[in-house]
């Protein structure tokens, strides 16, 4: 059958995500003056004010162990709570994508000290996170990235700029892609993941105007930029295989699909109040008219829309009507001593049509009423 | 298990040779003899150890194969005539006559669904005596025909939603049809060379060939979510998204099929065709994407915008 790959099953809930669904909801309805401008696009609601709340609620880290502040929750608890929040237009942005990505990279691969330190902030919807992997001549090429970091006394210097990370200008860290090793055969070695302090640290943060008008993504320039030892996560050139890690969070979960929900909401809204006439149907629930549904065309017989049918019949003998006419004055004008002679006419609708001249009847495209088994 | 046995079936009789031979005209004889003599053709009927997902897992698969015995219809007839050895089917009646009948002109029963869809005419087709019967064709060369409905026909009511169960049924077909338009693609792709390699090495080719296997995925959840709604109380709805999503997907599906293929899948000769009519023709039957689409959209007004999240949120 369909290869296994493209066979999805059905997934069914476990029953207490259902409550915690609930939960959720009502969460929101308490918290409504949040939702002011719902918007599932989770990139431009940053509200820390928000994100705390959700912290002390445990909704974020939800599947971290406890000693890092997270709730060894289930997945689907956390699936079942993020498409809530995504749903009702939330504004999730500022924690979004240390909860996402980060904090789960820095779990992963993080020595215990990062763990014990960065986690906890972060589960409290305290501390945010941006992404630092593009820059200007590496986007679908990541491993083409540039920037390097290059061990000296005290930590690492860091050169090179990174483009597109969503709210540097206001998030606190950043876990940056950067070259440690120089270039070799294997463009995938000599990589790694550091962590960057954006308010500390010395980088320069420029925000990046998008055609919305909007300002979310930044470029972020590292010159000379010293960061302490303890900030590589993992191990030093096992950045390629890690940052593939923490790409698949990235670029799963339900944002991917309901990042555009309010304006559906509102599309059903406005549909509503509007009344859309192409929404009404002959009958609720009716079968289509005509054994093969869809929009006939042309009366050809057989076809069973009526109505259509004679709308369709009395346009074209409209037509045959000014196209006789005009033809025919033609015609009367240039063979003026044959006044009585009389064209075949094309019987529609009942009534003949009689010109003064030799047109031919266009009833290839009239049927007359008889001919057709749905007149 | 009961599909491994009809695919096993499938496999042995239902090639090329087969197709053609039904597009001319020929009755699958043999084809339909092994599916009735393992009794598939009643297991959607109550007691035949069969539930209608099965039934409906036997339509996919024979959408797969395209298999020109009319399976969906057969099933239907014998779970609501309570079962027949005959070849039954089922068309739409329309001006006092039964219309798009698969092999009427085969069949010993034809049962003719009323506009509403809510009562069916029963005609005992005498062909000694030659009832009037038309011959015709769907656009995939497959048998509908036309039969007059003979004075005192005997009027069924029906209880069951027999338009959601045929669209659904086309929808199922479709989604099988459409994996196996996939694979046929896929395997032309890596064995047609071109430029002295496989075309499917061309990342146009394999773009497309994505867009494909997405389409083919989303169109089998869909129609899946619809066989897994058949108790429950959002069953039509279930089959309008079925129905509109899997008839979306065939045209793009198709379309890159032949795109793919070149002039080759363009030919009679190749098999292709088959499959990629099939799909045009199926999803203008029981209902097409505008139709099914606008019902939905009215049940969406109906829900409310408010109410948009919850019903999806609640979705099996």
């Amino acid at each position: 059958m369909r290869p296994t790959v493209l066979q999805f099953d059905r997934i069914t809930l476990p029953e207490e995500t259902e409550a915690l669904r609930v939960e959720v909801r009502q969460f929101l309805q308490d918290n409504a003056e949040h939702l002011s401008r719902p918007n599932s696009d989770f990139t431009t609601g940053h509200d820390p004010a928000f994100s705390r709340k959700l912290g002390q609620r445990g909704w974020i880290g939800m599947t971290w162990p406890k000693r890092y502040g997270g709730g060894e929750r289930s997945f689907f608890d956390r699936y079942v709570v993020t498409e809530e929040l995504l749903a009702a237009g939330a504004p999730v942005s500022a924690h979004w994508i240390a909860d996402r990505q980060s904090g789960n990279l820095i779990l992963s691969v993080g020595s215990e000290a990062q763990r014990e330190r960065y986690l906890p902030p972060i589960a409290r919807g305290e501390s945010y996170f941006s992404i630092g992997m593009s820059e200007p001549n590496s986007g679908s090429d990541l491993a083409s990235v540039r920037t390097r970091a290059e061990r000296v006394e005290g930590g690492w210097l860091i050169n090179g700029t990174k483009l597109w990370s969503t709210d540097a200008h206001r998030n606190h860290f950043m876990i940056a892609l950067v070259r440690t090793e120089p270039p070799s055969d294997n463009r995938h070695a000599g990589l790694s993941q550091i962590i960057i302090d954006l308010r500390e640290d010395g980088a320069v943060i420029r925000p990046i105007r998008n055609m919305a008008g909007g300002e979310d993504f930044n470029e972020v320039v590292f010159e000379d930029v010293l960061v302490p030892e303890d900030r590589v996560v993992g191990e030093p050139g096992n950045g390629w295989q890690q940052v593939t890690g923490e790409l698949a969070y990235e670029r799963s979960g339900p944002e991917r699909f309901l990042s555009a929900f309010r304006v559906f909401v509102e599309l059903v809204r406005v549909a509503a109040e509007r009344g859309d006439p192409a929404l009404r149907l002959p009958s609720a629930g009716s079968p289509p008219t005509s054994p093969r549904s869809g929009a006939c065309p042309f009366p050809w017989p057989g076809c069973s829309n009526r109505a259509r049918a004679r709308r369709l019949k009395r346009r074209w003998s409209r037509r045959w009507e000014t196209i006789s006419r005009s033809c025919c004055r033609r015609s009367r004008a240039s063979r003026p001593t044959t006044p009585s002679r009389r064209c075949p006419g094309s019987t529609v609708s009942g009534r003949r049509w009689r010109t003064r001249c030799c047109c031919r009847p266009l009833s290839r495209f009239v049927a007359a009423p008889g001919k057709s088994s749905a007149a | 298990m009961l599909t491994d046995a009809a695919g096993r079936i499938f496999a042995d009789l239902c090639d090329k040779a087969l197709l053609d031979a039904a597009e001319r005209g020929e009755f699958p004889a043999a084809l339909w003899r092994a599916l009735e003599g393992n009794g598939f053709h009643q297991l959607a009927m109550p007691d035949s150890g069969g539930t209608l997902a099965d039934a409906f897992a036997l339509i996919g698969l024979g959408g797969r194969w395209g298999v020109p015995v009319p399976l969906a219809e057969v099933l239907l007839a014998n779970r609501w005539i309570g079962g027949s050895d005959r070849l039954a089917t089922i068309g739409q009646v329309l001006d006092g006559r039964i219309v798009e009948a698969p092999w009427g002109r085969r069949a010993h029963l034809v049962l003719g669904l009323d506009a509403d869809r809510s009562a069916y005419v029963l005609v005992a087709r005498d062909r000694e005596a030659g009832a009037p019967l038309e011959s015709g064709r769907n656009m995939a060369g497959e048998a509908r025909d036309a039969l007059a409905i003979p004075a005192g026909a005997e009027w069924v009511t029906l209880t069951e939603p027999a338009h959601a169960y045929l669209a659904l049924a086309r929808a199922v077909a479709m989604a099988g049809c459409l994996g196996r338009i996939l694979d046929l693609s896929l395997q032309y792709a890596n064995e047609r060379e071109q430029f002295g390699r496989p075309i499917a090495r061309f990342q146009a080719i394999q773009h497309n060939l994505a867009v494909m296997a997405g389409e083919v995925a989303a169109a089998g959840r869909a129609a899946d979510a619809a066989v897994d709604a058949l108790d429950g109380d959002r069953f039509e709805l279930e089959v309008a998204v079925a129905k509109a999503r899997v008839g979306e997907a065939a045209g793009v599906v198709a379309e890159i099929a032949h795109q793919v293929h070149g002039a080759m899948g363009y030919t009679h000769e190749h098999q292709l065709h088959h499959f990629t009519r099939r799909v045009w023709a199926w999803r203008d039957e029981y209902g097409n994407e505008t139709y099914w689409q606008r019902r939905l959209g009215r049940h969406l007004i109906r829900t409310g915008a408010d109410g948009l999240w919850p019903l999806l949120a609640t979705r099996g």
